[in-house]
């Protein structure tokens, strides 16, 4: 028997995605006054010329952009640093790219995680210098790995409150969240969630690496008013 | 066919091991296993609590006592990967486990059982793999249902399919009860599992994990969301 014939009465899908939206819409209304409480005034401060455009984001209308294009594409260079294309996404902002004809080799998780906390490291933000090649169907592989990561073994560290690598687990919820928007799986975007919902003791030491926090702050903002999930 | 329940308590074993005994030509195990390690004052009150909870706890006791006469209640002290627990798992010589304990199994358990050891996974394979897919599968509007199968030392990976059932699950309100009721039909349908493994010529089907996706532990925002499809779908109904 395949799904079409199962015997569950399947709720329509309108009506599940009316469900979700609400809910999502809902998140947004909520992360519009609890931003405060993940970045501190002297964490926003440390971000320099972009606090206040990462306060005016956060607290400001529902701001989205359908990066889905990206998916179509081989792979894009960018020539600005990793940091500056991420937050440009993260904002709903233009990211400068180039398409390029060749992709680099393909990275097995097992490869990438030969590499010490610190190289992995360098050598995610290499790779996705421009950060919307994660969405790409060739980079499946990395941002299975990345969610696996981020949903039992940080997750886990999280919750018991030990400590952790605060930039490699912002770094791949940020990567994780550019593969929700542009992939538009609900997996990816329920890791975001459920970071968020983390005892905020948990979440204060984010505050060490104020950029990738504010930039997977944004791009939660924006999944939770991106439509056609 | 030798056959081992493999369970987490005296209680939970014997309740599927009721299912299957009177299956003819199945001769039953009960393995007790020590999930979590607990110290023996812990895992015997909890094993009590559990068989007075079930209100059958004189049924369990004399069940489990004529068992342990045939030497067919086995109580493991040590961890179920340990070497000693896989030896003497080992020297059961059976040929099928069933899972009902909430361990992991490693390669060396898995080959202490002939066949290897079927799991009832509440959730319909190859497309729903990992945590809290009961959940997945109502957000993303597909049924639900149970899949029984051979597992290995990944998740949900194993890649001989015994039977898929879909099941019903209008009428459930919340994730919890929908569930419950889920893992309610482990007894049954390993029952109807080993009715097909003992027929010849068996073909499985094949788990192809391409064509499905692991999940993971769902936060409580979309939790809230899959009661809510719960209960419209119910007012639809």
């Amino acid at each position: 028997m395949d799904l079409e014939t199962a015997l569950s009465r399947r709720v329509p899908l309108d009506r599940c995605e009316g469900i979700l939206r609400a809910a999502l819409l809902e998140r947004r209304a909520e992360l519009r006054k609890s931003w405060r409480s993940f970045v501190s005034s002297e964490c926003l401060q440390s971000l320099g010329s972009l606090a206040k455009e990462v306060e005016m984001f956060l607290s400001g209308p529902n701001t989205s952009r359908d990066w889905r294009f990206a998916a179509s594409f081989t792979w894009m260079d960018c020539e600005v640093p990793f940091l500056d294309s991420l937050c440009a996404i993260a904002l709903a902002g233009k990211v400068e790219y180039q398409l390029s004809d060749t992709s680099p080799p393909r990275l097995l998780p097992v490869d990438l995680n030969k590499l010490s906390s610190n190289e992995r490291l360098k050598a995610l933000c290499a790779r996705y210098r421009c950060p919307l090649n994660i969405g790409l169907a060739s980079e499946f592989d990395v941002a299975e790995e990345l969610l696996r990561q981020s949903m039992v073994q940080d997750r886990s560290k999280l919750e018991a409150g030990a400590e952790f690598d605060v930039d490699m687990v912002l770094l791949k919820l940020n990567l994780v969240g550019i593969r929700a928007i542009i992939s538009r799986d609900l997996r990816y975007l329920d890791a975001l969630n459920y970071f968020y919902e983390l005892p905020r003791r948990s979440l204060k030491r984010m505050c060490a690496n104020p950029r990738l926090l504010a930039s997977w702050l944004c791009l939660y903002a924006q999944l939770l008013c991106t439509p056609d999930w | 066919m030798r056959v081992a329940v493999i369970a987490g308590s005296i209680s939970g074993g014997f309740r599927i091991a009721s299912e299957i005994e009177t299956l003819a030509g199945v001769e039953l195990f009960v393995i007790v296993c020590n999930v979590g390690n607990r110290s023996p004052l812990l895992r015997w009150s909890r094993e009590l609590l559990s068989a007075l909870r079930s209100f059958k706890w004189w049924t369990a006791a004399t069940k489990a006592y004529s068992y342990a006469q045939l030497g067919r209640l086995i109580i493991l002290h040590r961890p179920l990967d340990d070497s000693t627990s896989i030896e003497r798992v080992r020297a059961l010589q059976c040929d099928l486990g069933l899972h009902a304990a909430n361990v992991i199994y490693r390669e060396p358990t898995i080959s202490a059982f002939r066949l290897g050891i079927l799991n009832a996974h509440i959730g319909i394979l190859p497309k729903y793999r990992g945590r809290c897919v009961v959940e997945w599968s109502v957000l993303q509007g597909d049924p639900a249902g149970v899949t029984v199968f051979f597992i290995d030392s990944g998740i949900d990976t194993g890649s001989r399919i015994v039977l898929r059932e879909f099941i019903p699950s209008n009428g459930w309100k919340t994730v919890g009860t929908l569930k419950n009721m889920l893992f309610g039909c482990d007894a049954r349908l390993y029952r109807k599992a080993l009715e097909a493994l003992m027929q010849p010529g068996i073909q499985f089907e094949i788990n192809d994990i391409l064509k499905g996706r692991r999940y993971y532990v769902m936060s409580k925002m979309f939790n809230q969301i899959v009661n809510e499809i719960l209960i419209d779908r119910t007012n639809l109904a």
